[in-house]
């Protein structure tokens, strides 16, 4: 059974329209004109217990809105939505109990205290058991190494600190799902890593089925499966990673260092993406010749030193996805 | 409460600023009582009183402990509020109310060093008793006035200029400043008719002794009444509120 179900969901957001200038403010106050803004347009998908899914578009695609609407602080203008069994918005609190949030760019602990006082005030809000509380704050203290800045006020924490502080948090009443906004955005290599691997531990120990947003995507390669991949508020790709990079990886480069300066070096059925000195990139589609077949038509016309293979990445199959739209990549691919 | 005991600076300056207002104020009332007719039912040492437990109450009363609902809104941050199991308002309600203790705590180093610069008088343990439940009442009726005022901000993210308003008309119908009773007539009537001297005059006309023990019922029954319909108003607001919520950002 699916724990989170979308179908058709949309949201629209009406705001009032104004003029610039004086005169704009005078005429607001007696008419008044609204311009609606499609935030999310169709969105349908559906999650298992356990999975962990990547949630990607670029800004303003509609990411942040589909999850409050999972989170049931903004209702949806229309569609169908259940998380664990609940409508989020129909039953905020129920649906509240169920799920932990972890925003990126927003704090969830409380500014003045001791990051400790937080999680105690959480446990309360929760109404966590003593026992499983204890047991939880062991478990993360030793994966996030919380012990060194417990009594820390959390305004005085390093980013870094308060994003473990606040992953904790989100995770001290066992949610059924977690949701994670852009949660490693900022940090660096080393908070990033800890972050990965918390998420990772999380769902793979304790079943948590977790939904990430990100525009890292590392983070993406290096923890889910599956990525859902929206645009313009509606879903464009929905499927595993290996996938997209199959259908979109077509073209991988081909480093050739040359022995010899060859002024009108040219392979046929390639594309010379740069040159600098004797290093040259070729592009080329792995469907229509192999690497092999490659390497040799290069070598029967010059004298190389060198060569590597360069695998397209996820995040420039992303951004060519973003630019081009997706179309499926079965009958040949986008150039 | 560690949030608030971190600023250790300010209970001192508070408590300062306490004393010397409290010792302006019988100045003040002195110099005006040398020069006129006191009226009947509130002789000098009664007016000096009173106006001092108003400054009193006045420390806890004109806190705007739902100032957080605004600033949460105006930053988005409600949103975190709004993802746990928990009922927003009342969480507003505890926390204001925790931070109004807070300060409830300070007055008593005041309220001692008042009554050595100036002598209040100190009424019979019942009175004192019905004194405390009708401030309570008048604490939720300003409870309730901040909390819509700053319901505002679901609709307009500005409540500034309201609030200035109902801080001026507070002032002077709550009867905090001057007591309602010396009012011409017609201002009384106004100020009888609002539910502002529900929070002060009402406690503190019950501490001077003004309100006699038999209308004791009838005031408070005024007062639960005004806490009723303005707690009526404030759910119905906060869900018109809470249904058009656009969180700002992210």
């Amino acid at each position: 059974m699916a724990i989170i179900e979308a179908v058709a969901l949309r949201k629209v957001f009406r705001s009032r329209e104004r003029q610039p200038g004086i005169g704009g403010a005078i005429a607001a106050l007696f008419t008044r004109s609204y311009v609606d803004k499609v935030a999310v347009d169709d969105i349908s998908f559906s999650l298992e217990r356990g999975e962990l899914v990547g949630y990607i578009g670029p800004n303003g695609a509609g990411k942040s809105t589909t999850i409050k609407m999972l989170t049931g602080i903004l209702v949806p203008t229309s569609g169908v939505l259940r998380v664990a069994g609940i409508v989020p918005h129909t039953h905020r609190m129920a649906n509240a109990a169920n799920i932990g949030v972890v925003f990126g760019q927003r704090s969830q602990l409380y500014w003045d205290l001791p990051l400790r006082e937080s999680f105690e005030l959480l446990r309360a809000i929760y109404d966590v058991p003593r026992d499983r509380y204890l047991q939880n704050m062991k478990h993360f203290a030793e994966i996030l190494d919380l012990d060194r800045f417990l009594s820390t006020p959390v305004r005085q924490l390093s980013l870094g600190e308060r994003m473990r502080g606040d992953f904790a948090a989100a995770m001290l009443h066992d949610p059924k799902i977690v949701y994670l906004d852009e949660p490693t955005i900022g940090l660096d290599v080393i908070a990033k890593e800890a972050i990965r691997e918390f998420i990772g531990t999380v769902n793979r120990e304790r079943g948590t089925t977790v939904i990430l947003t990100t525009h890292d995507l590392a983070d993406v390669e290096r923890l889910s499966r599956r990525i859902i991949l929206i645009d313009d508020g509606t879903v464009i790709y929905d499927g595993s990673l290996e996938r997209l990079r199959d259908e979109y990886g077509t073209h991988r480069t081909l480093v050739v260092s040359l022995a010899e300066p060859y002024p009108d070096f040219e392979v046929a059925g390639t594309e010379i993406v740069s040159r600098e000195a004797n290093l040259v990139r070729l592009r080329f589609n792995r469907r229509e010749i192999t690497a092999e077949a490659l390497i040799r038509r290069v070598t029967e016309h010059y004298h190389i030193t060198d060569v590597s293979i360069i695998e397209p990445d996820i995040e420039s199959i992303v951004r060519t996805i973003y630019l081009e739209g997706y179309h499926d990549g079965s009958d040949g691919a986008p150039s | 409460m560690a949030r608030e005991a971190t600023y250790r600076f300010d209970v001192f300056t508070s408590i300062a600023s306490v004393l010397v207002r409290v010792y302006l104020l019988r100045m003040v009332w002195l110099a005006l009582y040398a020069r006129n007719a006191a009226p009947s039912d509130l002789p000098l040492h009664a007016i000096i009183t009173y106006s001092t437990v108003a400054l009193l109450m006045g420390l806890v009363m004109d806190i705007d402990q739902t100032r957080a609902l605004h600033d949460k809104l105006h930053d988005g941050s409600i949103a975190t509020d709004f993802m746990k199991p928990i009922s927003v308002p009342l969480y507003f309600f505890a926390d204001g109310t925790g931070e109004v203790l807070f300060h409830a705590a300070l007055i008593v180093p005041s309220l001692l060093f008042a009554l050595l610069i100036v002598h209040i008088d100190v009424p019979s343990l019942p009175v004192m008793g019905v004194f405390l439940v009708s401030f309570f009442l008048g604490y939720l009726v300003g409870f309730f006035i901040n909390f819509l005022l700053n319901c505002i901000a679901f609709w307009t993210l500005e409540i500034q200029a309201m609030q200035l308003i109902v801080t001026w008309v507070t002032d002077l119908f709550g009867g905090e400043i001057i007591p309602l009773v010396i009012f011409p007539v017609f201002l009384q009537r106004i100020a009888f008719l609002l539910p502002f001297a529900s929070m002060f005059s009402t406690p503190l006309l019950i501490y001077v002794g003004v309100i006699k023990p038999e209308r004791y019922l009838q005031v408070l029954g005024v007062q639960l009444l005004w806490v009723t319909v303005l707690a009526v108003i404030a759910s119905f607001v906060w869900r018109a509120g809470a249904k058009r919520i656009v969180v700002q950002g992210g």
